[in-house]
Formats: C-alpha cells, sequence, structure tokens
C-alpha cells in the first residue's frame, strides 16, 4: 500500500529541478534566466540574488495535483583573469505538492539547502569595439548534492521531486554568446545537463536553448557620465528533459518540451542591478500526466566589488 | 631695455611654468572599446584604480572615454593603462594627455 502510494508520488510529481530554477549563473547586466558572456574583471566579484516562484496548478491527472516551488539563489561570481570567471550557485528552497489521493487530500512538502551548482566560464573569442562587443563564451560545471534526499513525512520517503536535493552529481555544459552595444543586447546559450541516479531515481537529462533581448528604454539619448539604465527585457527558454527512471524503469509521466516567453525589466548602475521577470509557458508537450507549469516569477538583485 | 625686460619677463614666465606644470596634475583621455553597459564601467575603473598615482577618473559610456587625472607629479604609464583595461576584459584604443590649464594660459600670453 506504502509502495504504491510512494509511486504514485513520484509518477505524478516529477519535476526537472534544472527547470524549476534554470540558469541564473549569469551576474552581469544581462539575461534574467541564463548566463552573459560578459567579462568579469579580474579580482573582481559579482555576488547576486535572485528569489524565484514556480506555481504549477494546470492537473491532466485528476489528482487536482497543486505545486508551490520558491527559492532564494545566491550567486557568486570572481574574474580569475579577463577571459576566466568562476562562479558558485547555492539555492535554499521551500516546496509543496498538494494532491488528492484515495479520497483525501494531502500535502507533502520539504524546505532547506538544495543542490549547488559550480562552474567555469571561458572567453574564446572578443571583438571589442568603439560602443560594443561581441562575445562566445564556453562553461562547464558540476552541480554537486548538497541538499537533502532522503527525508520522509507522516506519510513516508517524500517523493524525488519534493526534496530539497537530489543525491546526484550531475556534470553540465554549454555555450553562450553575447552582442552588446549601448542600445541593446543580445544573448544566445545552448546547454545540456546529464543526471545521475541516486537512491534508485534518476532524473532526465535536460537540454535548453534560451535567448534574450534587452533594450535600454530610459535615458532614450546619452549625454556624458554613466547614467542608469533601464532595460525592458524579452527572453526564450526552450527547455526539453528526458524521461525519468526509477530503480531503472523508464517514467512514462516525466519529461517533455516547454517554451517560455518572458518579459521582464533591469535596472543598471555602475555598481548594482535591479531586475524582474515572469517566465509563462507558450507551449508544454509533456508526457503522460507531467504536471504543467502556470508561471515562474523571478526577481533579483546584483551587485559587484 | 624694453627688449631686456620682455625677454626677462618671458624668461620668469617660463621658468614658473616649468616650475608648476611638473606639479600640476596631469590628465588622460582614455579611448576604450567594448564598454557598453553601466556594470561594466566599474571593472574598467577598478583596474585603473589600481595604478598607482591615479587620483580621479570620470567615464563617458556615451563616447568610451575615460578621463584619468594623477596625482601631483606623477605621469601615467600607458603599459599599465593599457593592462588595467586588458585585465577588465576590455580594449585601449587611444590615450592622449589633455592639456592642462597652466599650459593654456602660457600659451595664450606668448
Amino acid at each position: 500500500m506504502i509502495l504504491s502510494w510512494y509511486l504514485l508520488f513520484c509518477r505524478l510529481s516529477a519535476i526537472g529541478l534544472f527547470a524549476i530554477f534554470g540558469w541564473i549563473g549569469a551576474t552581469w547586466s544581462a539575461p534574467i534566466t541564463f548566463n552573459t558572456a560578459l567579462p568579469v574583471a579580474e579580482g573582481t566579484f559579482v555576488a547576486r540574488e535572485q528569489f524565484v516562484i514556480n506555481q504549477s496548478g494546470n492537473d491532466p491527472s485528476g489528482a487536482a495535483r497543486d505545486r508551490t516551488a520558491w527559492a532564494a539563489v545566491s550567486v557568486l561570481g570572481y574574474g580569475v583573469n579577463n577571459d576566466l570567471a568562476l562562479f558558485g550557485i547555492v539555492p535554499y528552497v521551500n516546496k509543496q505538492l498538494k494532491l488528492t489521493t484515495g479520497g483525501a487530500r494531502v500535502s507533502r512538502r520539504a524546505d532547506g539547502l538544495g543542490d549547488s551548482k559550480f562552474f567555469g566560464r571561458y572567453t574564446i573569442y572578443k571583438n571589442n569595439f568603439k560602443g560594443g562587443n561581441f562575445r562566445i563564451a564556453p562553461f562547464a560545471g558540476i552541480e554537486v548534492p548538497t541538499g537533502k534526499n532522503k527525508r520522509s513525512d507522516a506519510l513516508g520517503r517524500l517523493p524525488a521531486s519534493v526534496q530539497s536535493g537530489s543525491g546526484s552529481w550531475d556534470p553540465f555544459g554549454g555555450i553562450v554568446l553575447t552582442y552588446q552595444v549601448l542600445d541593446f543586447q543580445i544573448d544566445a546559450q545552448a546547454s545540456y545537463k546529464a543526471n545521475t541516479a541516486a537512491n534508485g531515481f534518476e532524473f532526465g537529462d535536460v537540454a535548453r536553448l534560451d535567448g534574450s533581448f534587452q533594450y535600454r528604454l530610459w535615458p532614450r539619448e546619452l549625454s556624458g557620465g554613466v547614467p542608469g539604465f533601464l532595460y525592458g527585457v524579452l527572453e526564450a527558454n526552450l527547455i526539453h528533459e528526458d524521461k525519468n527512471h526509477m530503480n531503472g524503469i523508464k517514467d512514462f509521466n516525466s519529461g517533455g518540451t516547454r517554451f517560455f516567453l518572458v518579459p521582464g525589466v533591469q535596472y543598471i548602475t555602475k555598481r548594482w542591478i535591479a531586475e524582474v521577470a515572469v517566465q509563462l509557458p507558450v507551449i508544454q508537450d509533456l508526457n503522460g500526466t507531467k504536471l504543467e507549469n502556470d508561471f515562474v516569477v523571478r526577481a533579483g538583485f546584483r551587485s559587484n566589488f | 631695455m624694453t627688449k631686456i625686460l620682455q625677454k626677462t619677463g618671458l624668461t620668469l614666465a617660463l621658468m614658473l611654468f616649468a616650475a608648476t606644470a611638473f606639479a600640476e596634475p596631469q590628465t588622460y583621455k582614455l579611448q576604450v572599446d567594448g564598454l557598453a553597459c553601466p556594470f561594466c564601467a566599474f571593472g574598467i575603473e577598478k583596474k585603473l584604480s589600481e595604478i598607482e598615482g591615479v587620483d580621479q577618473l570620470d567615464t563617458d559610456i556615451k563616447a568610451g572615454v575615460i578621463l584619468l587625472t594623477m596625482k601631483d607629479g606623477v605621469l601615467l604609464d600607458e603599459t599599465a593603462a593599457k593592462k588595467a583595461v586588458d585585465q577588465a576584459g576590455f580594449t585601449l584604443r587611444g590615450l592622449e594627455q589633455v592639456q592642462t590649464s597652466t599650459q593654456a594660459t602660457v600659451e595664450n600670453q606668448e
């Protein structure tokens, strides 16, 4: 009986952590949901804090699932030299899943430190010109299991998708391109994360294509000095997740492809950035009864020192 | 006699210029390629401020220019400036010394 409930939870609620929190390694005036290739000056630190709220409630399974996950994600970047920058990302997460099963409405939740990411980004091409630049920078790193993944409640072991951490060491990598001029900036990224197994459970691998367009709304004309810039931002995230595996058995109610459009705004000064954006799912082609996203809101602050 | 006085005055002015010009803070105009956002300006200014003798920095992001003023009696090493801009991830396209106010006054008198 307990095993069947556990399997039900796992099947109905498997959610890729990567897709929830996405990429926020970027610490520059740059995309809100993924990286940038802009440089981190040698010996300079950049810090970022982003708050994420992920709401999902469009449930095709009939179990009336309602999931709310929020996170406070801390990022620190350091310029080793003008081409190489190192980043660390540490999240604090809170996840809650409510559903109706066996005639009862149940709630499963967990909070605490999530899995952390550490990666390096290296500029392999740059072209600096008057009033702008173009750069290409591959990156690679690993997500480490700093979050707990064996928590239980009154109903038994929490499903993998509600645990704070995955228990697995997951390598990832990609490449990001940035074209920046005084009036606007364009970023594009391709990335892949290979999830490994822990405690018999393995999230599906995640492949992403991301794009961002940031346009300077104010001031309309520059007249000297370094004024603050107000950017209007429009991003797009195309995310494909492979099916999860439990004890080697493929879960056909997991994985799929989602496409988000992300409108947002940023205010950028010499020393800090404030920003907010909302990820709106435009297309969700998910497998079986996998829960769909309603929206994801991100708000954050960055500073350099 | 008049000519002697004029020459003496000019000599004294030149001596005064030589004495004060070296003590006058020197200002340089750095043309930087790649600079296109406020947050990036911090990195360049931080690296330039680490050069010994730098007193003041004024960045014009639209022009891609940084006016760098040194402390009294200190000259800017162009190699150090180029290295600092490079360490920030950008490119120093040009560097020139900006005419000081004292130089302008003496030239007007002549």
